[in-house]
């Protein structure tokens, strides 16, 4: 059985249209579970870093996920206001938190150098810490997102400076 | 003649391309549903999980309830699956933040596809659960159990409400609490 030049050349061609097709079919499937995938990360993130409920109706391409606030995250965002409200240098992102994008919430608390600056202020501005006394940025962001008193004095000058209310007395 | 050979050529490439992407699927497809569970948790990013309890509402529904994220462990999900022809496949998933800190125990309402489900964190000394609803109604919710943290569950075929008084049992059939819960019946809108 002898074929002609012609069929070959249209084999070769179908064959290869078909391997083409397919692995143009797999580049974007790769690249839609590679976004996927990011989405995700992200949304796991945010629901821990801000305390959300979530719901994952869809976590497949088309991905479908919905991030709620909760009193907790209520309670983060009044520590940040609070501080905000008293050292503005340290950004308070209003319409980002209106319209819950998280992610952009989330970049007003990276600047590590603001952070120090602010809680270097605050140390300065109570008459509590001894001279020398001080704190890092990761004081202020796990005051903010955790609610914790990582550094001797911290909590003293939340409660000095009316940011914390005064301790209850058993 | 040889256009035929073509056509078999073409079909025979295409019934096995066709044929390796489904059983790629049906290997990729796990039958033991711990095994799903895992994979799901990896998908969702949800790592370093307890899972309290896995209730089966029938042959191929099952919810996973579980809660994640360490150290505190203070996300608290449900996870639908049901299994078809490709075994055990994810539905849908929820968390929900409960800090249960020094609580006795907490609890949130929530939909998961047909379904309507009250749970939350408690002790693991309490033994018992009782829930008696404003009009009288009284359930006994499952406990499901992780390390020294407990869930208890209901799956809620009737009417909701929106509170109940909790009254909490130990082993010895003693009261070691009790409390008003409040569920927002329009969560998560």
């Amino acid at each position: 059985m002898k074929l002609s030049f012609k069929y070959k050349v249209l084999m070769i061609v179908v064959l290869l249209m078909f391997i083409g097709i397919f692995l143009y079919y797999y580049g974007i499937k790769a690249r839609q579970e590679q976004a996927v995938t990011e989405a995700l990360i992200d949304y796991k993130n945010m629901t821990r870093e801000y305390a959300l409920d979530a719901v994952y109706k869809s976590k497949e391409v088309p991905i479908e996920v919905k991030l709620y606030p909760t009193a907790h995250t209520e309670a983060i965002l009044n520590r940040w206001k609070a501080i905000s409200d008293r050292y503005p240098e340290l950004d308070y992102p209003e319409a980002a938190i209106e319209a819950e994008d998280w992610l952009t919430v989330e970049e007003s608390l990276e600047d590590t150098d603001v952070l120090k600056e602010v809680v270097d202020q605050m140390y300065e501005d109570s008459t509590i810490p001894p001279e020398g006394a001080g704190a890092s940025f990761t004081t202020l962001f796990n005051y903010i997102k955790y609610h914790q008193y990582d550094t001797t004095y911290i909590e003293e000058v939340l409660i000095d400076l009316g940011i914390e209310p005064p301790k209850e007395i058993d | 003649m040889k256009k035929r050979i073509i056509v078999i050529i073409v079909t025979v490439i295409t019934l096995l391309t066709i044929a390796g992407y489904l059983i790629t699927e049906r290997l990729n497809a796990y039958q033991d549903i711990e095994e799903v569970i895992e994979q799901e948790f990896r998908t969702l990013r949800q790592y370093v999980e307890d899972v309290y309890a896995i209730e089966f509402l029938d042959d191929d529904r099952a919810l996973v309830f579980y809660s994640w994220d360490f150290p505190a462990f203070y996300n608290f999900g449900v996870m639908e699956l049901e299994k078809t022809w490709q075994g055990w496949q994810f539905v849908e998933a929820i968390s929900n933040r409960m800090e249960r800190k020094r609580a006795w125990l907490k609890g949130v309402y929530a939909e998961i596809g047909d379904h309507v489900i009250l749970r939350g964190p408690t002790w693991a000394s309490v033994d018992k659960i009782e829930i008696i609803t404003a009009d009288g109604r009284e359930y006994i919710p499952e406990l499901g159990r992780a390390a020294e943290w407990q869930m208890w569950y209901l799956i809620l075929e009737d009417e909701p409400f929106e509170e109940a008084t909790f009254i909490l049992y130990d082993s010895d059939g003693e009261v070691l609490h009790e409390e008003v819960l409040e569920f927002d019946l329009n969560w998560p809108e």
